[in-house]
């Protein structure tokens, strides 16, 4: 029932009362990976479903995200505890605006809509260079690095951030995406980027496409 | 003999009160003083600190009031722009509308195969050739981005000659960098003759964009830098989407652009007073479906025209958009939406009206578009005539001549005046169905193409002198020359 109710409380986007129904699922005793997947990500596939359909616009869903961010911040101590033994993510997406590039509205809705789905998302933020996302392929072993640009002008960094995890010996270790205005599919199959996304709720197919393609080829 | 007589030579148009004007103003001030803006630039904190400006957090910069009303106040309000031969032909000032295209679209539809590609050196010099050829452009902007380069760092040089040999109305110029910028700077002084000709009758206005909101980016600001030493004219205009990067509520996105450009000008003003500052911005709304950045919304047309009223209050020329379309093709939904910005623009009586063929939410630079847009523009500037009203103009006494159930045709006073007040288009049919028919059932589209073809194989701009193009091209090979030699 009560994970119900939080499925709910994202979907009208009542941020106090999600937090209120965590505290109190976890002190019923129901687990936290049930929590998250019963309540907070069977929420979020609501309102993606809806967004997708035009019943929802974006700030309803940034809404609907605030909340799965405070009952998350709820689950996290007990969430930890099972990570130790099982991975509760999907995947890990490694997600950045390249270099020169101040721009992260496009970033961030993608960003959401793949933590909306369960995935594991470390933003590493705008005007990164390529250096900064071969330290983050290190550090978080992410399945997938997504590159955004909105500009003609800083649209090629993308191709410095394919070449900089060459030479770093991780770029077969992961599948890499690019999306932003001046980005199509033209321009990833040239300059060697595995995927293309034309919008952010299209990143969440893809997403699941290329992790599946690395842990394929991983086992 | 009559008195007391009042006439509106043109239509009267305005969004904003003078109080509301001066309430957004004032908004801008208080941006500027209490939230302040971002500078990542080296010099542009120097000149801060050595001010009255407070610098705090490495970047973060607030301005008192009084400054910018000192860099408004050495603010020409007056700018002009020069064609190739030195023409004065666009005059900024209050009411004096032109119009142009935008600049360095990624896309184009290829007219042999029709299908989408990148932008070369030959379209650009394609869209400068037709927008040369046709009568209601008064400025040119690249329309698309050169990007069959060897170097992107210099795609601004190659872009710059393919503009010069297209067409000789005046330009509005982008540039990668300071050091782009000043190498555009050299090649136009190789066609006018010196820096004072260039600086006496500029041959083109700089665009250049901060980064809503609130922040300046590096090389913006070595641009607009160098424009301040140099009194080269500068548009520096904010792209906000309301609801994303600027609030949702229209007044409080034209608050926090006006922010932004003043911000640009003190800073402008501290390197050196009397920048030529044109304002302006595209200030529009993000789709909340589909986080889209709207070229057709009526919001655009609203805001723009706003910020016009309030670039007249200020005494500053404006920068405003119109012609522009979120459609993917030219269609039903781009003439709609170019109609409704070109004529809002229009009558807010904005100096330069940018974006005319842009197709696509600003990523296909299409040249079928530009030519739509011409004949938009001249039903348009046909609106703005207005209507005389005077003795001849009542034609009284010919109304008496001809009486009751005969008609005009065949009046002297018709012959005189119908081609002076009636408009004649270029492109639209007005066939009667039989004619129409027979002569081969041809809708919009297939005149627009007929006139781009006669264009694009028939119309040779003023060329540019064989000395002149050898100087500009040395420039553009000194800069490919040091790029290749930095990368290898």
């Amino acid at each position: 029932m009560v994970k119900e109710k939080i499925a709910e409380a994202l979907i009208n986007g009542d941020v106090e009362k999600g937090k209120e129904l965590a505290k109190q699922a976890l002190d019923e005793g129901v687990s936290a990976k049930e929590v998250l997947d019963e309540g907070v990500l069977s929420g979020m596939e609501v309102i993606g479903e809806r967004f997708k359909n035009f019943e929802v616009y974006i700030p309803e869903v940034l809404q609907s995200a605030a909340v799965m961010n405070e009952v998350m911040e709820v689950l996290k101590p007990a969430l930890a505890e099972i990570e130790e033994g099982e991975s509760s993510t999907k995947g890990t997406v490694v997600l950045g605006t390249v270099e020169g590039d101040m721009h992260d509205i496009g970033k961030n809705l993608v960003a959401l809509m793949l933590e909306g789905a369960g995935f594991k998302v470390v933003d590493i933020g705008i005007d990164q260079p390529a250096s900064k996302f071969v330290e983050a392929v290190e550090k978080e072993k992410p399945q997938v690095v997504g590159m955004s640009a909105l500009l003609t002008t800083t649209a090629p960094k993308i191709l410095e951030v394919e070449e900089a995890l060459k030479k770093a010996n991780l770029r077969d270790k992961v599948k890499t995406m690019a999306g932003g205005a001046v980005i199509d599919q033209d321009f990833v199959d040239k300059n060697g980027v595995d995927a293309y996304g034309p919008s952010a709720t299209a990143a969440i197919e893809i997403t699941q496409k290329l992790v599946s393609e690395v842990k394929n080829n991983a086992s | 003999m009559q008195v007391n007589q009042v006439h509106n030579a043109t239509p009267q148009f305005a969004v904003l009160s003078r109080d509301e004007c001066e309430m957004i103003f004032r908004a801008a001030l208080e941006i500027m003083e209490t939230t302040g803006g971002r500078f990542l630039n080296d010099e542009a904190i120097e000149l801060f600190k050595n001010s009255d400006a407070l610098v705090e957090d490495g970047n973060l910069v607030k301005i008192p009031a009084f400054m910018t009303r000192r860099a408004l106040n050495d603010s020409p309000e007056k700018i002009t722009l020069c064609s190739r031969d030195g023409k004065r032909s666009v005059r900024l000032g209050r009411n004096e509308v032109h119009f142009g295209t935008g600049s360095d679209c990624p896309f184009i539809y290829d007219r042999e195969t029709g299908k989408r590609r990148r932008y070369t050196r030959k379209d650009v010099n394609d869209a400068a050739r037709v927008v040369d050829a046709l009568p209601n452009y008064d400025f040119f902007m690249s329309h698309g981005l050169a990007s069959d380069v060897e170097h992107d760092e210099t795609y601004d040089r190659h872009q710059f000659m393919a503009m010069v040999k297209g067409t000789s109305k005046p330009l509005i110029v982008t540039a990668v960098d300071g050091e782009g910028l000043k190498d555009l700077h050299e090649m136009a002084i190789a066609f006018c003759g010196s820096e004072d000709n260039f600086r006496v009758a500029p041959r083109f206005g700089v665009y250049i964009e901060p980064s809503s909101p609130l922040a300046h980016g590096d090389t913006s600001l070595e641009k607009l830098l160098y424009c301040a030493e140099k009194s080269i004219p500068v548009i520096y205009t904010p792209c906000p989407s309301a609801g994303a990067t600027a609030p949702a509520t229209l007044a409080g996105m034209l608050a926090q652009t006006l922010a932004e450009t003043l911000q640009g000008l003190v800073l402008a003003h501290l390197k050196k007073p009397g920048l030529p500052i044109i304002m302006g911005g595209v200030v529009t709304v993000m789709d909340m479906k589909t986080s889209n950045y709207c070229y057709g919304a009526p919001e655009l047309s609203l805001s723009s025209a706003a910020l016009t009223d309030v670039s007249k209050y200020l005494n500053i020329p404006m920068f405003s958009t119109g012609g522009c379309t979120d459609s993917r093709i030219v269609d039903e939904q781009a003439a709609l939406e170019a109609t409704i910005s070109l004529e809002t623009a229009f009558l807010s009586g904005a100096g330069l009206i940018h974006d005319a063929g842009y197709l696509d939410s600003g990523l296909n630079g299409s040249l079928e578009m530009l030519v739509l847009c011409d004949e938009i523009i001249g039903m348009v500037k046909h609106l703005g005539r207005g209507i005389k009203v005077n003795e001849e103009y009542l034609a009284a006494d010919v109304i008496d001549e001809v009486g009751p159930g005969n008609n005009f045709l065949r009046t002297s006073h018709t012959l005189k005046h119908y081609k002076d007040e009636f408009y004649f288009p270029t492109l639209l049919d007005r066939h009667n169905i039989e004619t129409w028919k027979a002569k081969g059932e041809k809708i919009l589209n297939d005149h627009i193409n007929a006139r781009l073809d006669e264009i694009l194989g028939g119309h040779e701009p003023e060329p540019l002198p064989e000395d002149v193009e050898k100087k500009m091209q040395d420039i553009i090979d000194r800069a490919d020359k040091k790029v290749a030699s930095q990368k290898s």
